[in-house]
């Protein structure tokens, strides 16, 4: 007895191991990138680089600040940006996708096989080439330089909907056919029933989609051009090229760690919604 | 009866309509017509670039790229190699991890945050800025003091494939956050009481994972693949992504890049049909029973 307790302790133990080595090895570029924001000048450049910092400095923060303050625009402007656009496509193409994908996977109206292939077919077309195409949409509407420019077009996203697609495949249809005799509407079973127990997916759909229009710097660069509507990426991105390189290396190294806060933040409030949602929801399949 | 019934079949097919509309003109307008728009601008070039006037050359940028351009197909190759070794493995390794995180050990959400944070940092800028300080080879098999004496030991070839490996495994590590999330959220899906009356019956571990846990994830399975594959080909720091983007952007060769990226469209595509028909029989929609 005491014997089989033992060994499942160990199992136990090499399972926590290995796991912790694992975490070891994910989190390495995560405390290079720390490491990194923290150093002095003359230890950014050593060859080869070196890992930990050896002398902490907050100095390239400084110079991030002074290099992308402009007279015009100050820097708080550029974090506005971004996370007034993030957010708001992030709630919009919520909204938008899972309707969408909740017309596609339970009321399957004529034509939604079809639709689902055009989807998936869109996910593998690469965006950087239909860019242009959509310029030209966007600048017929006249949102060339507005915040709509860098909402609008990434509302509907092929990936949203198919994400959304299946998971909703996984949900009984008795559940809905239940909610339907119980007198529900469809409008209210949509809110109160698929949403409610597809919570996982869209905690994962609000995280992928922020980090993902967080980090795009593509449609700020395409369809902006005032240095007022630029985002903190593309700001950012602004200083590794041009002039000065060298002398803003720190400042790239402290914004590039600023960046990455916001969608760790993110994950941190959402990652919870992800686990433990089927014990309320009650399914039985 | 059945008129009664018809017209309220139609009225939800209405309202289905309805829902799905207003992601059906976003779509339309911003996803559907650029395509389309790109198509018809890979069979033309560019010649003004002031008034972006265009000009007809037929089937002239497919030829470009097969034929002419010494560097569109080695690329193509490498990419194609990259993503067909590297969604396996990814695979395989997230559901692994995604099945040790779901059950209930100690520490479980920092082991998620760990997971998931190179995703965080990966994407986008800092990616770019470590891989240009060259973290994605050396610094990561020296940080985590491979010794030198090792590879000196193993002969040149053999060292060769194990580095290779070591590097990239690394850039798998980084890449599996989402996959391991997406299979964490398919996880969370199964109800815990077909688990409990499995085990009633007398079922070992190893037969629930086959019996319930991977037939019932299998959509989640095939959406993992289809994402790895369309990640990994899609990657804007991928060696053909960054090309095309500066034939487009650099040169100003519109339509030599939209002739690119639909050759490059057309075989994912055709990729991807492969692995749909060949999984169809496999997944499993709960929802359809």
């Amino acid at each position: 007895m005491s014997f089989t307790k033992f060994i499942t302790r160990f199992n136990r133990g090499l399972l926590y191991a290995f796991m912790i080595a694992l975490v070891g090895f994910t989190s390495l570029p995560i405390v290079y990138m720390i490491s990194t924001a923290f150093k002095p000048l003359d230890e950014l450049f050593l060859y080869p680089p070196r890992f930990f910092v050896q002398k902490p400095t907050l100095r390239s923060f400084f110079d991030l600040l002074t290099a992308t303050d402009s007279s015009v625009v100050p820097f708080s402007r550029y974090i506005f940006n971004s996370l007034f656009v993030s957010v708001a496509v992030v709630l919009s193409s919520l909204v938008v996708c899972c309707l969408g994908a909740y017309v596609l996977s339970k009321f399957k109206p004529p034509g939604a096989g079809f639709i689902f292939s055009v989807i998936l077919s869109a996910l593998m077309f690469s965006p950087q080439v239909t860019q242009i195409p959509t310029y030209m949409i966007v600048s017929s509407l006249g949102l060339v330089n507005t915040y709509w420019a860098l909402i609008l077009p990434k509302i509907a996203v092929a990936f949203n909907i198919f994400l959304m697609k299946q998971f909703f495949d996984q949900i009984p249809d008795a559940l809905i056919e239940a909610a339907h005799i119980d007198g529900a509407s469809d409008w209210k079973i949509f809110w109160r029933v698929i949403m409610a127990v597809s919570k996982p997916a869209w905690a994962t759909l609000i995280i992928f989609s922020f980090i993902g229009n967080w980090n795009d710097f593509f449609s700020a660069l395409v369809f902006t051009t005032s240095e007022s509507m630029k985002t903190l990426p593309l700001a950012i991105q602004t200083l590794a090229g041009g002039p000065g390189v060298v002398a803003r290396t720190g400042a790239l190294a402290a914004g590039t760690f600023l960046m990455t806060l916001p969608p760790i933040l993110i994950f941190l409030l959402f990652q919870k919604l992800i686990m433990n949602t089927m014990v309320h929801s009650g399914i039985k399949s | 009866m059945t008129g009664k019934k018809l017209s309220l079949e139609r009225k939800k097919m209405l309202a289905g309509y309805v829902y799905i509309a207003p992601w059906a003109i976003g779509f339309a307008l911003f996803m559907l017509y650029p395509l389309i728009y790109s198509l018809w601008l890979a069979f033309h070039e560019v010649v003004g670039v002031g008034n972006f006037d265009l000009e007809s050359v037929g089937w002239g940028n497919f030829n470009k790229a097969f034929v002419l351009d010494t560097q569109f197909i080695p690329l193509f190759i490498s990419v194609v190699q990259d993503a067909v070794i590297n969604t396996p493995l990814i695979l395989v390794f997230s559901l692994f991890i995604a099945i040790l995180l779901n059950h209930k050990i100690r520490g479980r959400a920092f082991f998620r945050a760990a997971f998931f944070l190179p995703v965080l940092i990966g994407s986008g800028l800092a990616m770019q800025q470590l891989l240009y300080a060259g973290v994605g080879k050396d610094t990561l098999v020296n940080g985590i003091g491979v010794p030198e004496e090792v590879f000196l030991y193993m002969g040149p070839t053999f060292s060769q494939i194990v580095f290779d490996m070591l590097s990239r495994l690394t850039v798998i590590f980084w890449k599996t956050g989402v996959q391991i999330l997406l299979f964490l959220a398919g996880l969370q899906g199964i109800s815990p009481s077909l688990y409990e009356s499995a085990r009633c019956d007398g079922a070992t571990e190893w037969e629930m994972f086959w019996k319930i846990t991977l037939p019932l994830i299998s959509p989640i399975i095939l959406l993992n693949l289809v994402y790895t594959c369309v990640d990994s080909f899609t990657d804007i720091n991928n060696r053909m992504m960054v090309y095309i983007k500066d034939t487009a952007f650099t040169k100003i060769e519109m339509g030599y890049a939209s002739g690119m990226g639909w050759i490059y469209f057309l075989f994912i595509f055709l990729l991807l049909i492969i692995v749909f028909a060949s999984t169809r029989r496999l997944v499993v929609y709960t929802g359809e029973k």
